[in-house]
Order: structure tokens, then C-alpha cells, then sequence
């Protein structure tokens, strides 16, 4: 049993791998819990009583800290003395200090170490305590569960599902021992025989070779059924549940164990179109850029996969790799070559206003980021992110490396590395052959990758009568889209983005949607503000040489002509084909309207209006409905949990409802008809209803835990319940009326005398002398815990283990081994 | 559509219950305080079966065979059995008659409706077997005559325990075709204080009168064997015998004749209980004077004093009532 406690505490300890860097936690653990357990052992040889046994669990735990920690002050090396205490006290305030300072996983400095091991030596000494020396295996998973909750609450993203796995193992065994050692007190086991079932032949024919029924064997097989059962729902339920599984209680997305765990947000484009029309004016964040008078947008997310409907990110493995450490300087960009780079610090606050910005908006590409918090980088997308933390008022500090490259630099970088190319220029067949051919007519007399966005871009903001329109509706499907490209060509940007990025794909350029915001509106010298409206969605395509490149094929301008403070770069413009470089690589806006400078609207230069007129745009309930998620994720647990605890009782309602609207269809009104004895179904309604009475007298009795045996006829059952609770006259008389119409039902060819309604009538009286007659908690378990509706689900779930059994033993022939070994054993026990 | 069985109860059964409460009366007015001995004589009387009484002497057993027979207005012969008895002092001889010069056949006792045999265990087995075959077939056969016997025949032995002086156990086959054996009991003592008054005076038998005629009992007899018996009743009723078969304690099981005196008994049990139905109640009121003493107890549980009643009387509470259909 100490052993069994010791596994299980282990066990229940692997769920907190997330928590630190480093395996080296869990060797920490595991002496811990040997030292209670050695503790625990010698407290119950002394025969101590249970508080002491903890007690001396506790010494151990500090004597085994001690040796581990602060050896050097302690006498002879073990003894704790108050140096030695004073320096655990030391190291548990650097401890919770580091607790304090890092987010998780952690690295292990000593504090740490000590923390692990005192957090988890108490847990088992008091699972010790409870499984061992009080003899309650149950409640010692509440322990247990407190330490796998520690995890589960720090870590917004989860603990793996084998991890939990292993520590409600490790429980299910503690159970299993105790509940062996249970039984093992009562002597050994002995099978007798099942007298329904078979009896020994009277007479000289000795004992009969019928085989007995393997009462235990088969009660402890179904019962490590149930636990396995019991756990594999666990773990797999969260996943077919909507709304729990994306932040849910284990990252089944990516790779469950060995610290790397899978970010999934709410999809960014949803957000998108709420964002640009119901918060119009909200400030999202405040930044100071040295970029000069044009700063680039900053990008929040770069969606990478297309399904042939919508663009999305393909799922982020975080790890401790991926951990920004401030101040060190990120791995350039992918695709970063020959051309001109600047280096562009932004300070951005981020709005206390603003909730749930899990991803930071930062111009591309970061090279460095001062950020307090856990956040992350994705090396591919260099999105910067964090699993746990959000931007909400934070204030960051990023370090661009802004390039800046010509159009003769883009048109040199044709050649696509074939990881870019296969990764950034899939697109499903399902894409229509429409898209596809107005594609190459769009870019008709290209020579270059270069020059065929150009004039995709061109296309969608000048020649291609494309219109702005907020009010147009979300691009949901495919179909949408095509909608939008060869007949609506009302949307906005993340139709544009979306629709450029696909076409880009389909003449082979690797391409993006990224998304975030437009560089805002200037508030201050070198201040810009961010607001709301100035979410945006822009395509990236990716040249060698130059890396990831923004176009901007959303046309912009004030007054609802355009996404209001869109601009296009210079290198992006029809004019750069025409070997045209642009001074530093990109037009700049006129510093008194800073918001303008796209080609189709430049000339408009008009100060800030509402560029993305409010309004009753339709579709606007839907995005809230994605954006819900974890809220929706945590009703529907609670509603999944509550569900559960109530199935007992609305199993019994219903069946007490199935029961009694049984009695009313047509065919009760037909007269009666004569009974057939030997068939099965009632011809009279009034045997029905006796029979309905009685099955709820008999659920009732069963829920008020009273006794029912089902070797009673129906008389005898009520005359004992009758005497067994003291029932008064008129109770007894109905009960009796209950009892004599199913026994009239079952075995008379009269007809029942007595009608459904006075019965039913009775069944409630009766109901209600039960509830009187027993105690509270009783009566409370027969209205929320009926144990009727339990058994009927036990007896479900018996007839499946039985199947599973069958075939377990049509398929075994390692079970049919142990069968022929076990009959073996019990005949010779028998003949002794 | 046919109404007639499923609405009202069996026809008869209310003549039955007066007829059988009349009987009951009388005969209870002659033995006090055993009317679960009483009921059970008259339900073996009316399923058609011989009633055994067993128990010490002087405690009533012959007061309920001759008051059953008197209350009924029917022949009644009453052999004393004893150990010089010969079979013929029974079922009757074929004597030569002088006159006529030829063999006739002269009746023995068993020539009546209602047969006392007192003290049955004390004549030779050879005698006891000479009512082998006019209870089971009711008839006689002598000299390779076979005469019917009247209806109601009743057969009410008297015996007692087999461990009493001057015994002959009555083989198994006999047992076997007694319906019930009853014992009758000690009187409770308000019940002896009553007798003592009762039988001060004169002996209540003598002013016993006939309540009910041998054409009633038949017609009694006939609305019995219309009773309805479930098919789960009969079905438990099987379950019953066949546990005595199996069970470990017992050498020998009851037979199916067994199950049929079972089932018999029931159909009368419930008419005396006014019901047209039986139930499973009636199987285990009865089971124990039905099927205990037809059963042989193995040497062990002999050793353990278990007696075949106490086994009845566990089965009855292990066998499970058959589930109604659902």
C-alpha cells in the first residue's frame, strides 16, 4: 500500500512537466516521496498514531531536504539544525521569487528544486497519510488533483493527455490496492456456488461438473474494464467536445508530451470586420517609431493555409526555444538576401482597453523584442505571441529589420527555395478553373513574379472596378470569394487580401495574408495612434532576396472609398515595372495626411474621416459567435458537468413519465381484449398500469434505499415494507392496493381491478411515506442521486462489459489460459 | 371479442367459499385453534388428494380426520391399522356365498368417499401397499376384478413419527401419493383451556352434523380445477421441485407427481382464499405439507438433524418468484 501510494503520488506528479525546464525536477520528486514513504513506514511500525505518522513523514521530507539542499550547515551532513533551516528559508524565497519572476516552464535553480520537492513530499504525505494510514484511498486523489490542477492553472495552454493519463493511472491503482487489501482481510477467496444457477446433483453423483460462475475474477475484470473505460473517456471526451477542446484540458493538437504545446486562437480574420466596423474609433494602441514620417504597418498574424474557403494559420508549436529572451537578437528573417535593410526601433502601448490580444502587433520583421510576459516566437510567420500573457496595456519596445527593397530587387528574386514554394503556393484543386484563368488574363504579359503582382494589385485597386465596402459580407466559403472576384467586387480588405494572396499562389508565388494594422494616424511628432478602424489585412509574397513583401491591393482613401490609412509601397506600384526604383523604396505619404498615398485615392489626400463607415453591416453577429469560444467553451463544460450530475434524475423522471404515459395511447380505449398467457405485452390497460405501479414502487423503494428482494411476490414485498416502516393505515392500504393489482396483473385472468389513476395516486402516497420514513440524506439521494436510474445505467454498462468481455475471450487465448488455470485452481479447491 | 373469462371472476368460486367456510366451521368447532391445519385438509380434499397427519398421539389427528368426515354428509370408513391388519381387511375379499354358490365380492373399507386410516404406520408394509393402488387410481383390484371407486375419495391417514414404538415407515411410494402431510401441533394453551370445556361435557364430534353433500364436495372439486394458474406460477412451481432434486442436503427429490399435487393444492388453496387466480404465496404456503414429506434427507444432514422441512422452507425463500413479463 505505501508502495501503491508512493506510484500513485509519482504518477499524479508527471502532470507538472509543464512547469519546469529540465527533467531534473522529477528525480527532486521522486526522493521526496520516497522520504515521506520511508517516513510514513517507520511512523507505523512504532505504531505512532496517524497524526504522527504524518508527522514523521514531515521529518523525513525535511531531513531528505536538508541532505539535498543545505548539507554543507546541517549537523553531520542530515541533521536540520537552524543554519540549515535558515537556508532552505533562504532558497525558498529565491524560489518563489523565481516563481514570481518567470512564467512557466521555469529553469530549475535551487529554490525551484526545493519547492518541487516540498510541494510534492507534502502532497505525499498527506496521500500517505489518508490512502495508508487511514485506510481512505478515495479522498487521497483530492491531493493528487490539487497537483495536477497547479499545471492546469498556470498553463493556459495544457498538460498532455498521456501526462494526465498516467496520474489517474496511478490513482486507479492506489484504488485497486487498497480495495485488494479490503478483501484480502476477509481470509482468502472462496467461490460458492451459485445456487440459481446450478446445484450440486443430491444423490451419490458427486460434485457437479457444471462450472461455476467466477464470481470475483469476473468482478475484478469488469472492474479494471470500468477503470480503463473510465480514463480513456476522459481523455478522449474533451476532444469531442466543442468549445473545450481548443483550450482545452490537453493539447491533443500538436505534440502532446516533451513541453511543446499547441496555440490556437479564435480566427483572426473573423475579428477582422467587427474590428473595422463596430470599434471604429477605439484607440487599440499608442507608438513612437523612428521610421519617419511613413512607418509600416504592424502585422499581428500571417495566415498560411488555405482551405479552399478561408485563410488560417497553421496550428503554432510552442517550446521553450520559442521563448523571446529580451534583449537577444532574433534570426533574420527567412528570405532576407542582398537587399537594403533598416533598422526601425517602435515603442508600442498597447490599450488597458484592448482584451484578448494574445498575438503583438509589431512591424515586420522583429529582429528583437522587450516584452515582459511569456510570449513567443514563431520562426516561420515571426509571429510574435504568447500561450498565456496578453497585450492588453502592456508596453513593448520592437526592433524591426524593415527592408527596403527596389523593384529591380524583386524582379530579380524569381527562384523560390522549394520549402517556401511548397509550403506558400499550395492552394486546394477545389479552387474554381475561373479563378484560375481570370488569374492569367489579370497577368497577361508578365514577365516576372514581380511584374504579375504588380498587376494583380494594379487589377484589384484601378482596373479591375473593384469597390470598398464594408457592408459586404464575410467571405465564408469559396464560393464567396469567386463571388467577389468575377461578379460582386464589393469588400474589403480581406477580400482583397485574401483574393490576391490565392492568385498570387496560383501563378506558383509563395504568398500570405497577413493581418493586423495600418500605420494609424500621426497624434505627435513621431507618436501615431492606432485605432480600431485601422485593422487590416494585407497580402505578403515572398521574394528571395527580400523576404516576405507587403502589397496592398485594398484600394484605400477617405470616406469609405478606401481603407482610410492603407498605403501601397513604392516597389508595388505599376510604375516600379517600368524600372522606376522608389528613393528609399517606398512613396511617402504627405505629412499632412498622412493617411493616403495608396495610387487609387492619393490624389484625395483628404484628412481623416471615417474611412470605414459604421453602420449596420450586416453579418455582424456571426464573428461574435466564433470570438465566444472560451467563454463558450467553459458553459459548455459547466452545462456538460451539470448535465452529468443530473442524468440520474432525469433518467428516473423519464422513466417515471415512460412509465405512466405508457398507459394513455389509443389502444387502451379499445375495450379489453383477452389475455394471452403465454405472450408477452399487455392487451389491458389496467394490467399495464398495475405493472407500471409496481415498477415504480419498486424504483421508489430502491432510490429510498430500502430494501427489495426480488425472491418476494408482491404481497410479500408490500407486507414487509408495510411493517419495515411503521406505515400507517391508509399508506398500507394503498401500498397493498399496489401490491394486489400486479399480482392480479401477473397472475390472474381477472381484470385488475383497481384504475391507473388511483393508482398512480397510491404510487405518490406511497412515494411520499418513503421519503418521511427515512432519513435526509436518503431522501436527498433518491431525488438527485436515484439509485434506481443508477442501476439501470450500471446494468447498460454491465450488458456492454459483457460484451466487450465476449469477445475479449473469443479473441484471447491468453484469457482462455487463465480461465482453464483458474477452473483448475477452484476444482482442487473444491475437493479439499 | 370474449369477455366472459376476462372481466367477472370464475363461476362457482362463491359457492365454493361458502360451501368451504361451512365445512371449515364445523370442523373447526370440533378443533380449536388449528385453522391452518383445517384449511390445509380441505384443500387437500378439494384438489382431489389423501391427507397424511402425522404427529404424537393425542394431540387431534384422528378429531380432524372424523370431523372432516362427518361435516360432509358422504360414506365414511375408518380402518384402525394395526399390525396384524391384511390387505384384504382393506380393499375387500371375494368370499365364496354358499347360497348363490359363487365367489361375490365384499367391499373392504376403502368402498367410501372418505377413508380414516388411523395410525397407518402401524400396519406391515404389505398392508400399506394395499392402498397403493386405490389412491393413486381409485380403484380396487381383486381376484382380477377391478371395481371403481366413488367420488370424493379421500384418503385421511393418521401416523405417528416414525421414531414411536411399533412402526413401519411408510415406504416412499406411499408417501409419494399422500398430497400433504400435516402435523397437527400442541394446542396453544388458551386453545387446550377450551377444550377442556368444550370435551368436559360430551364430545363436540358427536354433535357434529353434516354441512355439505358428497355432490357438493364433487361440484367443489370441479370449479377448483378450473383455477387459473399463471404460466410464471407454474413455471416457479417447477423451479420449486426441481431445487429439491438438486439440492446437496437431500438424497432423493420430489417427484413430478409432486408438482402436480403442487400446482393441485394451489388451485384449491387460492379457491378457499376466495381467488380464481394462484399466486406464488399459495406455492410457498404450501410447499413445506406438500413436498417435505417426499423427500429423503442424505446421511449427513441426518447426522445434522436437517430435516426435509427446513430444506423446503430454505428453497422457498432462495427459489426466486419468477419476474413478471416486460
Amino acid at each position: 500500500m505505501t508502495v501503491m501510494a508512493a506510484l500513485a503520488v509519482l504518477a499524479g506528479s508527471v502532470g507538472l512537466y509543464p512547469l519546469f525546464t529540465g527533467k531534473g525536477w522529477f528525480w527532486v520528486a521522486l526522493g521526496s516521496v520516497l522520504a515521506v514513504a520511508v517516513g510514513g513506514t517507520l511512523g507505523r511500525r512504532l505504531r505512532l498514531p496517524a497524526a504522527f505518522t504524518a508527522v514523521a513523514g514531515a521529518a523525513a521530507l525535511l531531513v531528505y531536504l536538508t541532505v539535498l539542499f543545505a548539507s554543507s550547515q546541517a549537523l553531520l551532513g542530515f541533521l536540520p539544525t537552524p543554519g540549515s533551516l535558515g537556508r532552505l528559508d533562504e532558497l525558498f524565497g529565491q524560489g518563489w521569487k523565481a516563481v514570481n519572476d518567470y512564467a512557466a516552464p521555469v529553469p530549475l535553480v535551487p529554490g525551484i528544486r526545493l519547492l518541487v520537492g516540498a510541494g510534492v513530499g507534502l502532497v505525499a504525505i498527506v496521500v500517505d497519510l489518508l490512502a495508508v494510514r487511514l485506510r481512505r484511498a478515495a479522498p487521497a486523489g483530492l491531493p493528487l488533483l490539487a497537483m495536477y490542477s497547479v499545471p492546469a492553472a498556470v498553463r493556459q495552454d495544457s498538460i498532455g493527455w498521456a501526462a494526465f493519463a498516467v496520474g489517474a493511472l496511478g490513482f486507479l491503482a492506489l484504488l485497486m490496492a487498497d480495495a485488494r487489501e479490503q478483501v484480502g482481510g476477509w481470509g482468502r477467496v472462496v467461490f460458492t456456488p451459485r445456487w440459481s444457477q446450478e446445484v450440486p446433483v443430491a444423490g451419490a453423483v458427486g460434485p457437479a461438473p457444471a462450472p461455476e460462475r467466477p464470481d470475483a475474477r469476473s468482478l475484478m475484470s469488469s472492474g479494471r474494464r470500468i477503470a480503463f473505460a473510465a480514463v480513456a473517456v476522459a481523455v478522449l471526451l474533451p476532444t469531442v467536445i466543442p468549445g473545450v477542446h481548443p483550450r482545452g484540458l490537453f493539447g491533443l493538437g500538436g505534440g502532446g508530451g516533451g513541453g511543446t504545446q499547441t496555440v490556437t486562437t479564435p480566427d483572426p480574420l473573423v475579428s477582422l470586420q467587427r474590428e473595422l466596423t463596430e470599434r471604429g474609433d477605439a484607440v487599440v494602441l499608442t507608438y513612437r517609431t523612428d521610421a519617419g514620417p511613413r512607418p509600416d504597418y504592424l502585422r499581428m498574424y500571417a495566415l498560411d493555409q488555405f482551405n479552399g474557403n478561408r485563410w488560417s494559420f497553421s496550428s503554432l508549436s510552442t517550446g521553450d526555444r520559442d521563448r523571446l529572451q529580451p534583449g537577444v537578437e532574433l534570426t533574420p528573417a527567412p528570405g532576407l538576401g542582398p537587399v537594403r535593410v533598416r533598422r526601425v526601433t517602435t515603442e508600442v502601448r498597447v490599450s488597458r482597453r484592448v482584451r484578448e490580444m494574445d498575438f503583438l502587433p509589431v512591424p515586420y520583421a522583429p529582429a528583437r523584442v522587450s516584452v515582459k510576459g511569456d510570449w513567443r516566437v514563431d520562426d516561420a510567420s515571426r509571429m510574435i505571441y504568447s500561450p498565456r500573457d496578453s497585450a492588453s496595456g502592456r508596453s513593448y519596445t520592437v526592433v524591426s529589420a524593415q527592408t527596403m527593397p527596389t523593384a529591380r530587387d524583386l524582379a530579380a528574386g524569381t527562384a523560390f527555395p522549394s520549402e517556401i514554394a511548397r509550403r506558400y503556393t499550395a492552394h486546394p484543386r477545389t479552387v474554381p478553373p475561373e479563378v484560375m484563368r481570370l488569374t492569367r488574363e489579370v497577368t497577361k504579359g508578365a514577365r516576372t513574379a514581380h511584374e504579375q503582382a504588380v498587376m494583380l494589385q494594379r487589377w484589384f485597386t484601378r482596373t479591375g472596378g473593384f469597390r470598398y465596402d464594408l457592408s459586404a459580407p464575410a467571405p465564408r466559403r469559396g464560393d464567396d470569394l469567386v463571388n467577389f472576384l468575377l461578379h460582386d467586387k464589393r469588400g474589403y480588405c480581406e477580400q482583397f487580401a485574401a483574393s490576391m494572396a490565392l492568385m498570387a499562389r496560383i501563378l506558383g508565388i509563395p504568398a500570405r495574408v497577413a493581418m493586423g494594422y495600418t500605420p494609424g494616424t500621426q497624434s505627435g511628432p513621431n507618436e501615431w495612434t492606432v485605432r480600431s478602424r485601422d485593422a487590416h489585412a494585407w497580402p505578403e509574397l515572398y521574394f528571395e532576396g527580400a523576404g516576405w513583401v507587403r502589397f496592398e491591393p485594398t484600394p484605400s482613401g477617405p470616406g469609405g472609398a478606401g481603407q482610410g490609412t492603407a498605403t501601397s509601397p513604392s516597389y508595388s506600384e505599376t510604375a516600379a515595372i517600368a524600372e522606376q526604383p522608389g528613393e528609399d523604396g517606398r512613396t511617402e505619404p504627405t505629412p499632412s495626411a498622412p493617411s493616403s498615398t495608396a495610387p487609387g485615392a492619393s490624389e484625395s489626400a483628404a484628412p481623416q474621416g471615417r474611412p470605414d463607415p459604421l453602420g449596420d453591416q450586416g453579418d455582424r453577429g456571426s464573428p461574435q459567435e466564433d470570438d465566444g469560444t472560451p467563454v463558450a467553451g467553459w458553459i459548455a463544460g459547466t452545462v456538460l458537468v451539470l448535465a452529468l450530475l443530473a442524468a440520474p434524475m432525469v433518467a428516473r423522471a423519464l422513466a417515471r413519465r415512460r412509465r405512466w404515459s405508457a398507459l394513455r395511447p389509443e389502444a387502451a380505449g379499445d375495450g379489453p381484449g383477452v389475455r394471452d398467457d403465454g405472450g408477452a405485452g399487455f392487451a389491458d390497460p389496467a394490467e399495464a398500469a398495475a405493472h407500471a405501479a409496481w415498477r415504480e414502487l419498486r424504483a421508489d423503494a430502491v432510490d429510498h434505499g430500502l430494501e427489495w428482494r426480488p425472491g418476494d411476490t408482491p404481497r410479500q414485498a408490500a407486507q414487509r415494507l408495510s411493517e419495515l416502516l411503521e406505515l400507517d393505515a391508509e399508506t398500507a392500504r394503498s401500498l397493498g392496493r399496489i401490491a394486489r393489482a400486479e399480482e392480479m396483473a401477473r397472475y390472474s385472468r381477472s381484470r385488475v381491478p383497481t384504475s391507473a389513476e388511483v393508482l398512480r395516486a397510491d404510487v405518490r402516497a406511497v412515494r411520499e411515506a418513503f421519503a418521511a420514513s427515512v432519513g435526509r440524506t436518503a431522501r436527498w439521494r433518491a431525488r438527485l442521486l436515484p439509485p434506481s436510474a443508477m442501476a439501470a445505467t450500471s446494468q447498460a454498462a454491465q450488458s456492454l462489459s459483457r460484451a466487450v468481455g465476449g469477445r475479449v475471450r473469443r479473441d484471447g487465448g491468453l484469457w482462455g489460459r487463465v480461465r482453464a488455470r483458474l477452473g483448475g485452481w477452484r476444482s482442487r479447491n473444491r475437493d479439499r | 371479442m370474449s369477455v366472459d373469462t376476462h372481466g367477472g371472476r370464475a363461476p362457482g368460486l362463491d359457492g365454493l367459499a361458502e360451501v368451504a367456510n361451512r365445512i371449515r366451521g364445523a370442523i373447526e368447532s370440533v378443533v380449536e385453534g388449528k385453522p391452518q391445519a383445517v384449511r390445509l385438509a380441505l384443500t387437500v380434499l378439494l384438489s382431489e388428494g389423501h391427507l397424511l397427519i402425522e404427529d404424537v398421539p393425542g394431540v387431534g389427528k384422528t378429531m380432524l380426520a372424523k370431523a372432516l368426515a362427518r361435516s360432509i354428509d358422504c360414506s365414511v370408513r375408518r380402518v384402525q391399522f394395526t399390525p396384524d391388519l391384511l390387505p384384504s381387511d382393506i380393499t375387500g375379499v371375494s368370499a365364496y356365498n354358499q347360497e348363490r354358490r359363487e365367489f361375490e365380492f365384499k367391499p373392504g373399507p376403502v368402498f367410501a368417499n372418505l377413508v380414516v386410516g388411523d395410525e397407518i404406520n402401524r400396519a406391515s408394509p404389505k398392508t400399506q401397499s394395499a392402498l397403493l393402488e386405490c389412491m393413486e387410481e381409485r380403484q380396487v383390484t381383486v381376484d382380477g376384478v377391478t371395481y371403481a371407486l366413488e367420488r370424493p375419495f379421500m384418503v385421511v391417514a393418521t401416523q405417528n413419527p416414525v421414531e414411536m414404538e411399533g412402526t413401519y415407515p411408510l415406504p416412499e411410494a406411499q408417501r409419494d401419493r399422500f398430497t400433504a402431510r400435516i402435523s397437527m401441533g400442541y394446542p396453544d394453551p388458551a386453545a387446550e383451556l377450551e377444550m377442556l370445556d368444550v370435551h368436559g361435557q360430551s364430545s363436540p364430534l358427536d354433535r357434529l352434523e353434516p354441512v355439505a353433500k358428497a355432490a357438493d364436495v364433487r361440484a367443489l372439486v370441479e370449479v377448483v380445477r378450473r383455477q387459473h394458474v399463471a404460466p410464471s406460477v407454474r413455471q416457479y412451481a417447477i423451479d420449486l421441485v426441481t431445487a429439491t432434486r438438486n439440492h446437496p442436503e437431500l438424497r432423493l427429490g420430489a417427484s413430478p407427481r409432486a408438482t402436480l399435487h403442487l400446482v393441485r393444492a394451489a388451485r384449491a388453496y387460492a379457491a378457499l382464499d376466495d381467488r380464481d387466480y394462484v399466486r406464488p404465496d399459495d406455492l410457498q404456503e404450501l410447499a413445506v405439507p406438500v413436498l417435505a414429506h417426499r423427500l429423503l434427507p442424505t446421511a449427513e444432514a441426518q447426522v445434522e438433524r436437517r430435516r426435509p422441512e427446513h430444506v423446503v422452507a430454505e428453497l422457498v425463500h432462495r427459489v426466486p418468484v419468477p419476474a413478471p413479463r416486460s
